[in-house]
């Protein structure tokens, strides 16, 4: 078994009793895997990306980050190897600019401000928003603050990486630079979205979830081009294919 | 622009000028912060007929607009929000203060002097906390606070309470944007919706208010700040200025001010 993975066994999960959002869920997931998580609007799509990082831990079943299981005592360690993508970005962003929100994550973990600086401007590179360093985050655009977002996880150098509708508000040119910056990226994956062409894209595997349950766990190709499969759980064929 | 528009506009202006590079930007936070506690301080301190103690105060004011390159006339439009305050404190002075002050064959009552060193105290404060937020981020702010070794659960509450503020002003602004386009002839919000709107308000900023703080706990936060930017380290240029202003401020504070009354004007309180 790979060192990065995360593995989950009969995951259940409910915000109020008697309302399961998940139910039984099991699913591994190994180092430089892409995972596209579908499903129509509140199968829990998001709630199982939370879950991972331990936003809630009233669950049942189990859930094992690099063997490491999420509770209480272990989330700090957890949230260091998870990065995790909120959809809407003004949720993410809470510093005046993007440099500060960038080192949040990197000053919390007691990291000396060389090292700190470093972090920062290496994910500034990686994500190619150099020149966005010092701009203040109310003056960016919706794209701006996402690739601003995917930086403030890059500098704690995360082994897995969750992105919850990453390609919302997001404009054509916008959306497939983010497309090329996931695909440049080797960390273990996991996305959460309605557009199932950024899943084409970006993924090769693909797992659908309806009334809570995966009903389908398989390869992106197979999956996304299975008309009645998608239509049967609340989904359409990816754009660019339903044209052909 | 509707008046929530324009108080976010405001607080984003202000995060914008606290970017700045000026001398006084420069400055180490918890010098700003520990010279405009004193400075308010010693407004305080002075006694309600003591004005040209007061007004010698000011030169703070000038100083710290001239090396932060702020605009008083800026500083002092702010203030159109405070004043009517201020003035409201003092207005019963010259009723109620049965002091005269007399000089040569003039008088003059007490009370009106009383208002006005009021109503400077008030000027002079917010100008002093204007230019320490102009020159200051609120995350420099709350730096030098912990510095200052201020409770770890005050300096948190300061910092979410101003991020919560801009929450509640972007909820509240989508709310009445939302309302108004659906209730053209209207001017304002019409009574009968305010309970429904204020919680809609509440319960929509809490939900952002929790997204954020998820946010800050999934990258580490454990209920203590950390500030580590370029103006983390205290140096020699911060203790000068610092030193020389309390110094000033001191020397203006102890300067004998009544004989001015006295010797220069002639004049006495009965």
């Amino acid at each position: 078994m790979s060192h990065i993975h995360i593995d989950i066994q009969n995951l259940s999960f409910a915000y109020e009793e008697q309302q399961p959002i998940l139910q039984n869920i099991t699913l591994h997931a190994s180092e430089h895997e892409a995972i596209g998580i579908i499903g129509a609007n509140g199968v829990g799509k998001s709630t199982l990306l939370k879950l991972l990082v331990g936003l809630y831990l009233n669950f049942s079943g189990h859930i094992r980050i690099e063997e490491i299981p999420v509770e209480a005592k272990t989330l700090p360690l957890i949230r260091e190897k998870i990065g995790y993508v909120f959809q809407d970005s003004d949720s993410q962003l809470f510093m005046t600019t993007a440099y500060e929100d960038i080192a949040f994550a990197p000053r919390n973990y007691g990291l000396p401000e060389a090292e700190v600086e470093r972090r920062v401007t290496q994910a500034l590179k990686l994500v190619g928003i150099q020149h966005l360093r010092d701009k203040q985050i109310f003056k960016m655009s919706g794209g701006e603050k996402k690739l601003v977002s995917l930086a403030t996880i890059l500098s704690l150098t995360p082994d897995i990486i969750l992105l919850d509708e990453p390609s919302v508000a997001l404009d054509p040119r916008n959306r497939r630079q983010l497309i090329k910056l996931l695909n440049s990226f080797e960390h273990l994956k996991i996305i959460a979205t309605h557009d199932l062409d950024l899943v084409l894209d970006t993924c090769q595997r693909t797992i659908i979830l309806a009334n809570g349950r995966i009903v389908a766990d398989g390869p992106t190709q197979e999956l996304l081009t299975n008309r009645k499969l998608l239509e049967d759980n609340g989904l359409e064929l990816p754009l660019s294919l339903s044209r052909k | 622009m509707n008046k929530i528009s324009g108080a976010l506009t405001e607080i984003n202006k202000l995060n914008s000028t606290a970017q700045g590079s000026s001398v006084m930007h420069r400055l180490h936070p918890l010098a700003k912060l520990l010279l405009t506690i004193f400075y308010i301080a010693m407004l305080m301190s002075f006694g309600k007929y003591q004005i040209f103690g007061l007004v010698s105060m000011s030169i703070y004011l000038f100083i710290g607009f001239h090396l932060s390159r702020l605009s008083l006339k800026e500083g002092l439009w702010r203030l159109r929000l405070i004043l009517p305050l201020v003035s409201m404190v003092g207005l019963a002075n010259p009723f109620f203060d049965s002091h005269q002050f007399v000089f040569g064959s003039q008088t003059l009552n007490a009370g009106w002097i009383s208002f006005i060193t009021l109503m400077l105290k008030g000027i002079f404060a917010v100008l002093a906390s204007y230019l320490l937020i102009a020159t200051t981020s609120i995350e420099q702010i709350c730096y030098a606070m912990r510095l200052a070794h201020l409770p770890k659960i005050l300096v948190t509450q300061f910092l979410l309470t101003y991020r919560y503020l801009t929450l509640l002003l972007e909820q509240a602004d989508t709310i009445s944007q939302a309302y108004a386009l659906r209730a053209p002839k209207q001017t304002g919000i019409h009574f009968k919706v305010w309970g429904t709107l204020a919680g809609q308000l509440l319960l929509r900023s809490i939900d952002r208010a929790n997204a954020l703080y998820d946010s800050m706990l999934l990258r580490g936060y454990q209920g203590e700040y950390y500030y580590g930017g370029p103006l983390a380290a205290w140096n020699k240029k911060d203790w000068r200025y610092l030193v020389s202003i309390v110094f000033l401020l001191l020397l203006l504070r102890l300067l004998p001010w009544s004989l001015l009354y006295t010797k220069i004007l002639g004049g006495k309180f009965l």
